[in-house]
């Protein structure tokens, strides 16, 4: 599949053509593990006897290079997050069996829980594992301000070796200003 | 409250109530967000979700977007009904499904919530045309009323915390609906949605995840929702949307010159046959009426026409031709049934000419 063409997912046809109804009385096929699209990868891997199945959707298999090793590197992602035994969410007794069926956690308690075993699938699907974006009305966005702080200490280096003193006494203010409103590590 | 409210209703997208263009028909902004303290949707008890959809309902209910809004329970409302939604695009496939999910609309459709999805809230808000900034400031603002009405699950490192990997983060799926007949006529539709994909765009068909796209309608939106800000988000998809608006009319102006009197004739059999055809199937009347558009966008049809275009693509899909007319028809029934209001619609319309340079 890498390199080849890349096709949006294929429809079923009744959901154009046939039943006006196709949408909510059709049963759901098989989803992604990774995204919530229709599966049309599927993916069986058999070690120590254990048989482990997992399904993507074209773009997620493209994502991982389905047939090439990448892709199973995907699937052992899924699998080693998910095949040992011993993680369950102590809030909502959600367990990595679990998320290997289902592909969604139970509570968002569960993310510290999981977090660390799913480390190496949200780096293949995310690239990041630090959100920068909006906090909730109320809540200080740290991630943010440690952006851009880092962005500042950056240009700060850059423009102290350009000699321009100006921009890197504005980045000084800057720095310090963004530095206050993070609690004391 | 009934889904022939929704349908009765004009709007941005059915009646050119706000700006129209060509190429991008609609810009559309979606939020993940969950209440702390409850499982996602698809761990939690009927009870927590009943619980759940109380207190969204409740506080979407008193935000001023949402005065009057419409809001369906989704297990109170016939097959039909919840199709209808489906193809409005107001609420998913997956919460169409269930039982337990719920849905609050807008008056005016622009903002919809679909609680006890995948997460606990889904807000969307859309707009007509390319309006990135325009959408998102009105998501913006109710995400902050939101945040301040109820607890939202959220951690410093992960952002607002979602059931699915995917949506982690920023929690935020930008789209443009494009509509690209002249890439499509010409070959290259396969490798733009290849560059849109290496480049972390998702390429979707007209009714989203896992559907063709017919009518040459794509939606584009973000892959990456975690360690990107909401700007850059938007920058990205943004700086591709308009790359792709340039490509198309390249493409378009390329065909016009190649094909010269048969890019024309191409066109008015489209509109002949809509004219006069007593059958009309779904997928044969969206790539007709594609051309249509395309027409009008290039001056061989009057630009005040387009959206006429828009609203019978919208009113074209088949629970909508069936709830207009109040009854379930077979698809020979429902093929008569748009045709005859195709029909209707194009009356009006004149002679196909050449396209204005």
């Amino acid at each position: 599949m890498a390199g080849g063409d890349v096709k949006p997912a294929p429809a079923s046809p009744c959901q154009v053509t046939n039943s006006a109804f196709a949408n909510v009385r059709m049963s759901q096929p098989l989803q992604c593990s990774v995204c919530d699209a229709v599966a049309t990868v599927h993916l069986t891997q058999i070690t120590q006897g254990k048989v482990h199945k997992v399904h993507y959707c074209e773009a997620c298999a493209n994502k991982g290079g389905a047939g090439d090793a990448a892709v199973f590197q995907l699937a052992d992602a899924v699998s080693a997050a998910t095949t040992a035994p011993t993680l369950v969410c102590p809030t909502c007794h959600f367990s990595d069996a679990d998320f290997r069926r289902s592909g969604r956690l139970g509570c968002p308690d569960c993310w510290p829980v999981f977090l660390e075993a799913l480390d190496g699938l949200l780096m293949k699907v995310q690239h990041q594992v630090q959100h920068i974006g909006r906090a909730p009305s109320g809540a200080l966005a740290l991630g943010q301000i440690r952006h851009r702080l880092q962005l500042a200490q950056t240009e700060i280096a850059k423009a102290i070796a350009a000699e321009d003193y100006e921009v890197a006494a504005r980045l000084r203010d800057e720095i310090a200003q963004l530095s206050a409103q993070l609690p004391a590590e | 409250m009934s889904v022939q409210d929704i349908l009765a209703a004009e709007n941005e997208l059915t009646h050119m109530l706000g700006a129209q263009q060509a190429v991008v028909l609609s810009t559309r902004v979606r939020l993940a967000r969950n209440l702390s303290g409850f499982p996602f949707p698809g761990w939690a008890k009927p009870a927590q979700r009943k619980e759940i959809a109380n207190r969204c309902i409740d506080a979407f209910s008193k935000f001023p977007r949402f005065r009057k809004a419409h809001v369906f329970k989704m297990g109170d409302l016939p097959d039909m009904e919840r199709a209808v939604l489906v193809e409005r695009h107001l609420v998913s496939k997956e919460l169409a499904a269930g039982k337990s999910g719920a849905a609050v609309i807008s008056r005016d459709q622009t903002c919809s919530v679909m609680i006890n999805e995948e997460d606990h809230i889904r807000l969307q808000v859309v707009k007509a045309g390319w309006h990135l900034r325009g959408t998102w400031n009105i998501a913006e603002q109710l995400d902050e009323a939101l945040g301040a009405s109820l607890g939202l699950a959220f951690s410093d490192r992960l952002g607002f915390l979602t059931a699915c990997p995917t949506n982690v983060g920023t929690g935020l799926r930008a789209s443009a609906m494009v509509h690209l007949p002249g890439l499509c006529l010409a070959g290259h539709i396969e490798k733009v949605s290849r560059a849109l994909n290496q480049d972390g765009l998702a390429v979707r068909g007209w009714l989203g995840e896992g559907t063709e796209a017919a009518g040459n309608i794509f939606q584009i939106s973000n892959q990456q929702t975690l360690g990107l800000s909401e700007d850059a988000i938007m920058k990205h998809l943004g700086t591709w949307i308009k790359s792709l608006v340039e490509q198309e009319w390249n493409a378009r102006r390329k065909l016009a010159a190649e094909e010269g009197p048969r890019f024309v004739d191409r066109i008015a059999r489209s509109l002949g046959v809509l004219r006069s055809a007593y059958l009309l199937s779904s997928a044969e009347s969206m790539n007709m009426l594609s051309h249509l558009r395309m027409a009008c966008d290039m001056g061989c049809l009057p630009e005040a026409n387009r959206h006429i275009i828009d609203r019978l693509m919208i009113e074209g899909q088949p629970a909508h031709v069936q709830a207009r007319r109040g009854e379930e028809l077979d698809s020979d029934g429902r093929d008569m049934r748009r045709a005859a209001s195709i029909r209707e619609a194009l009356v009006s319309f004149p002679e196909v000419g050449p396209p204005t340079p």
